[in-house]
């Protein structure tokens, strides 16, 4: 077993970070802060690296988790497309590479939990900002089954809603603001259908979590404006801006537990992820 | 009719040297029907448990009060040549070995009507000769051509029937010379059709209709008489002491005999110089029906005696037409003829399943099922296509008919049952089952058998549950399709069905899927909005589909909506940009744009003459030579579509495009999807050529997956459509009305109503009739029947058949047009947002 380490969590809001969060306490670490990088001036970057819509969520997350979080704009532009990244001034990687320089400062952590699934784009790249900064990446869902992933989610309470839709079989009339839950195996007939990843990893959905068993409150969107990207019959694409949104008291939680008391009730779905999943 | 137990008739099935498979076709009102009864009376076999039940030929009650076929019904019929005869027939794979004489014969009666074309090709498939009959008095007729040029692509060898010889001597009155050049102008226009669409040095070598070998027929079938050159050739060789097939020869064409020199000639040398058609055949004839028609008793007697004709009983009291039908029946019997036509000259499976199995089979040339099939051997794997289903006395149930190419098809025997999606090595479209059954199929009646052998028609119990209508069914594991059939007609007019009764849903739908199943072509869609559309060739065609549907297969009262056509949408230029479309994730980029195909290629892919699998190299060169393409581009098509078939073409023009083969399958798919679903209405696509001119993607696989690539291929293809100046295609019939000359003024005043117009008028020769072929509008043509009737005083009968698309003329974009109109109707029909989509829809900026 790797020794204990805090942790630095890139969170977008959505359930692939959420859970890998999870996945890091539930194998023994402790995660200190959370990191976000948020749209400037717009709500949906269509950025290679960053999920960006529903950032609006993101102070609320943290709150909910009673952790700091560290938030940086993107400042920078996808200039380096090729699959393997060196470090590119101006590249929005670098923002991110930024974004840790700067929390080392406040607080000391000795890896970066990213719930990256099966971009390579993605992984290589907050790797090679990893081995600059001589800190570990924990990946616990990389190159993990999707449709596994997308039942233990469901198992272990993560509370997501779909909040952008950008795929053939998914339509903002129908499928924004549903549950994860409620459309997982809607998902996964997408898949053999149209070969569409059952979590996303391809861009076709982003999702937003309004709870988890590390959350001491509930994230609830009061107001939301839904903006439709391209309305065409074929594929249409849209997202839910959450315009007003408030925390909601989860009646019976804890505030003594710490985080890994949290999760003792998922532990034997929890088990059986880490167990799954690819160490180095 | 001849009564032969089971096992007498499988043994005769054994000997594929002495099996003919035969279908009659000809325009509707030729006399296919009539000429048929004669041979099955005289032929047609009865099993002995079935003897002297009801009648061999009955069918539907609606084909007798309509007087027209609908559905091709199979007979079986025996028949022993002559020891003389039989030495007329050559080749070892047409007779066996120790000369048998018998012959089994199966004979499938087609309809004529141009609406059931598709019950045609069903028959030719099983067949490998056809009689093809032909009116003397009206001549050769539309659908005359288009089921032997059908007949011919199928390589199915034809012989010649001129009918209805009695209405040529005693309505038209022609004189000796007159007739003889009508029935060499039939000739010569059979001939052409027929070396248009084959070759002499073909596989078939020379299938010409030449009446000196014997292989064209004279007669009349409603009265029972039949003649070729060979029966008169016989009763003059001895006279003349010249040999039988000399003789023939010079009684056909320009050769001439003079009475009083005795000579012969090439051409009329001397005033006593005399055509020996009309001398030898005609003349006799005519003296008969002079002699009778004049009720010159002494001058019949004469005759009767000259002929060996003894009359009997009853008979000698009759006068008149009566007593010439007797006479002539006695002398020149039609089924006697026509047998001999169909023994000596059609070839049997044995001989025919050699030049048919490249046509026929789908996989490689040398594989064991090739193999069996060219050798139509028993004791290769099962090969057999099924061509129809024909419902059974239980509703809803099906035998599986069809033809046993190689192998033996038994009772009981574990097949696999593949239809036409199916493709070797994978499990789509496949079932491996048990043929509960085998029977023979003879008229409406059915007779349980053992097995059947190749080179036979037989149909199956328990297959019709896993085929829709067609399909291949083997015992050899590797084994390919055998080709799908190519229909002559396309089901351009739909009506939309609804049951009377809202609870009765279910059974519509039942029923609905059971009349897809009986009729080869009908097809069943359900449309986004929920209707339900029946899609057939013609107003009659679905006016007894939608019967059949309503009384056999659902058994509930039925609403109808008016008929509507099919259209399909097309560009008429190139798009004026080249259009670029984003995937969902916005990390894609696909560059593409549209191009009318040159006139005549979408046609070429109909026909089959240029198709997805060809060989690319060779296509590249048709492409290249016959429409100017690019080689190096001709050979990079992607795809056809829709349904990897149709008249679209997907190119690859791009140059050095990384991953470009991994979003290959994504875009082809997107392809299929927006040419099956076109940009105006969500009809099909048709006549263009899509280019891929350039892709930019994401570097990582995961991000460029279909789930993003197929929108947008389709999204693209949109925009190349829009961009592109898009029309709408509508069918056009071309009708063929007979009809006096004081009725055609009539006929130019209701084809101009409905946007028609004359392209041929033609007297027909020897005739007061005139023949008016006209281009007319699908869509103008409901009610055109009737509406032509009661502008000519019922003179007027038209024969409609589908012949090509033409651009409706009209913007689309601007509301006041025709086109614009058929668009929004058709999205309000079928449930589609209205307005034709923006072009900002579907095309991005960079």
């Amino acid at each position: 077993m790797t020794p204990m380490m805090n942790v630095v969590a890139l969170v977008s809001g959505g359930k692939d970070s959420c859970f890998n969060m999870m996945c890091a306490v539930a194998d023994g670490h402790r995660i200190v802060a959370l990191a976000n990088l948020q749209p400037k001036g717009t709500d949906e970057l269509d950025s290679y690296m960053y999920q960006t819509v529903g950032h609006q969520a993101i102070s609320y997350y943290a709150e909910a988790m009673r952790l700091p979080v560290y938030r940086r704009f993107i400042s920078g532009t996808p200039l380096s497309q090729t699959k393997d990244y060196e470090a590119t001034p101006d590249d929005e990687v670098e923002d991110l590479y930024d974004l840790l320089v700067e929390i080392q400062s406040h607080t000391p952590f000795e890896a970066v939990a990213v719930g990256a699934i099966m971009s390579e784009y993605q992984t290589l790249r907050v790797l090679n900002i990893c081995k600059r900064l001589n800190i570990k990446a924990l990946t616990y869902l990389w190159q993990r089954n999707q449709q596994e992933l997308l039942h233990e989610m469901v198992a272990t309470d993560v509370d997501a809603i779909l909040i952008k839709v950008a795929a053939l079989g998914l339509t903002p009339e129908k499928h924004l603001g549903k549950s994860v839950k409620d459309l997982a195996e809607y998902l996964i007939q997408l898949e053999a259908q149209y070969g569409c990843n059952p979590c996303g990893e391809g861009g076709e959905y982003e999702s937003l979590v309004l709870d988890c068993p590390l959350f001491s409150k509930r994230v609830v969107i009061d107001e939301s404006e839904a903006v439709a990207v391209s309305t065409d019959s074929v594929c249409p694409i849209g997202f839910l801006n959450p315009k007003v949104l408030h925390l909601e008291e989860k009646p019976g939680f804890d505030v003594s537990k710490s985080q890994r008391e949290l999760l003792e009730p998922y532990m034997a779905v929890l088990r059986g992820s880490l167990s799954k999943s690819l160490r180095e | 009719m001849v009564n032969f137990t089971i096992d007498e008739v499988r043994a005769m099935m054994e000997k594929k040297t002495n099996i003919r498979n035969m279908s009659v076709i000809a325009h509707v009102d030729h006399g296919k029907s009539t000429l048929t009864d004669s041979l099955v009376s005289k032929a047609g076999i009865i099993a002995q448990s079935k003897a002297g039940e009801m009648r061999f030929t009955d069918t539907r009650k609606d084909e007798q009060e309509r007087c027209i076929t609908i559905k091709s019904t199979a007979i079986s019929m025996f028949f022993e040549l002559s020891e003389a005869d039989a030495q007329l027939v050559k080749g070892a794979d047409q007779i066996d070995s120790t000369k048998t004489r018998g012959f089994l014969i199966n004979l499938i009666d087609s309809p004529g009507h141009v609406d059931f074309s598709s019950e045609v090709t069903a028959a030719l498939r099983v067949t490998d000769g056809a009689l093809v009959v032909v009116d003397a008095v009206s001549g050769v007729c539309v659908q005359t051509e288009t089921v032997l040029r059908q007949a011919i692509a199928e390589r199915i060898k034809p012989i010649l029937f001129m009918n209805k010889m009695d209405r040529a001597l005693l309505e038209l009155q022609l004189q000796q010379e007159d007739l003889y050049q009508t029935f060499a102008r039939i000739a010569e226009s059979i001939n052409v059709i027929i070396a248009t669409y084959s070759d002499e040095s073909g596989p078939m070598g020379d299938i010409k209709i030449d009446p000196s070998k014997g292989n064209c027929g004279f007669g009349s079938g409603l009265h029972g008489w039949a003649f070729t050159l060979k029966q008169f050739a016989e009763m003059y060789s001895a006279k003349f002491k010249i040999d039988l097939e000399k003789l023939m020869r010079r009684l056909w064409g320009e050769s001439f005999f003079n009475p009083v020199t005795k000579k012969w000639a090439n051409s009329r040398e001397t005033p006593e110089h005399q055509r020996a058609f009309n001398m030898f055949v005609l003349d006799p004839l005519y003296k008969i029906f002079d002699a009778v028609m004049k009720f010159d008793k002494e001058a019949t007697a004469k005759l009767l005696e000259k002929l060996n004709i003894e009359l009997k009983g009853e008979d000698k009291e009759k006068e008149g037409k009566h007593l010439l039908r007797v006479i002539l029946q006695k002398w020149l019997p039609a089924g006697e003829v026509l047998f001999q036509m169909i023994t000596i000259h059609l070839p049997s499976p044995a001989t025919a399943q050699k030049y048919r199995m490249e046509l026929l089979y789908e996989g490689p040339m040398d594989d064991e099922a090739a193999v069996a099939i060219k050798a139509c051997d028993p004791k290769g794997p099962l090969m057999m296509y099924i061509s129809k289903m024909v419902p059974t006395t239980d509703k809803g149930r099906f035998y599986a008919f069809g033809r046993v190419f190689s192998g033996v098809c038994a009772t009981g025997q574990k097949v696999r049952i593949m239809g036409p999606n199916y493709v070797p090595g994978k499990k789509d479209d496949l079932y491996e089952k048990s043929i509960q059954r085998t029977v023979l199929m003879m008229g409406r009646n059915t007779e349980a058998i053992e097995d059947v052998p190749c080179g036979n028609i037989c149909g199956l119990v328990g297959v019709d549950q896993f085929l829709v209508k067609t399909g291949t069914i083997t015992t050899f594991k590797d084994a390919h399709n055998l080709k799908v059939m190519k229909f002559s007609v396309s089901p351009v007019v739909r009506v939309a069905v609804e049951p009377k009764n809202p609870a009765d849903l279910p059974k519509l739908v039942e029923g609905l899927k059971r009349l897809a199943k009986s009729d080869p072509m009908v097809q069943i869609i359900i449309e986004e909005s929920g209707e339900h559309i029946i899609a057939g060739a013609g107003e009659l065609h679905l006016e007894i589909c939608l019967k059949d549907l309503e009384e056999d297969h659902a058994c509930i009262p039925i609403k109808t909506s008016d008929p509507v056509v099919s259209y399909r949408e097309t560009v008429s230029e190139a798009s004026s940009e080249i259009c670029l479309s984003k995937s969902p994730n916005k990390h894609n980029r696909l560059y593409m744009s549209a191009v009318p195909m040159p006139d005549g290629l979408a046609e070429d892919i109909d026909s089959g003459e240029i198709t997805a699998k060809q060989e690319f190299k060779a296509r590249g060169r048709v492409l290249a030579d016959k429409y100017g393409w690019d080689v190096g581009e001709a050979r990079k098509i992607w795809c056809f579509g829709p349904d990897t078939t149709g008249p679209n073409v997907l190119m690859d023009v791009t140059k050095g495009v990384q991953y470009l083969n991994e979003i290959r399958d994504s875009v082809i798919a997107g392809f299929q999807w927006s040419t099956k679903e076109g940009v105006l209405c969500e009809e099909n696509c048709r006549g263009v050529r899509f280019n891929v001119h350039d892709v930019t993607l994401h570097a990582d696989a995961i991000h460029r997956g279909g789930g993003q690539i197929i929108p947008t291929a389709r999204r693209c293809l949109y925009a190349c459509v829009l961009t592109a100046a898009p029309r709408l295609l509508e069918p056009v019939y071309l009708v063929e009305i007979q009809c006096p000359e004081a009725a055609v003024g009539g006929i130019y005043g209701v084809l101009n109503r409905r946007r028609g117009h004359v392209i041929e008028e033609n007297q027909v020769v020897g005739t007061p009739m005139f023949v008016v072929k006209a281009y007319l509008p699908v869509n103008e043509s409901f009610g055109f029947t009737a509406d032509l009737r009661s502008n000519t005083g019922g003179q007027a009968f038209p024969q409609c058949i589908f012949d090509h698309w033409q651009i409706l003329p009209g913007d689309p974009f601007d509301p006041k047009t025709k086109p614009a109109e058929v668009v929004a109707t058709t999205r309000k029909r079928k449930g589609l947002k209205e307005g034709i989509p923006e072009l900002s829809n579907y095309l991005d900026k960079l």
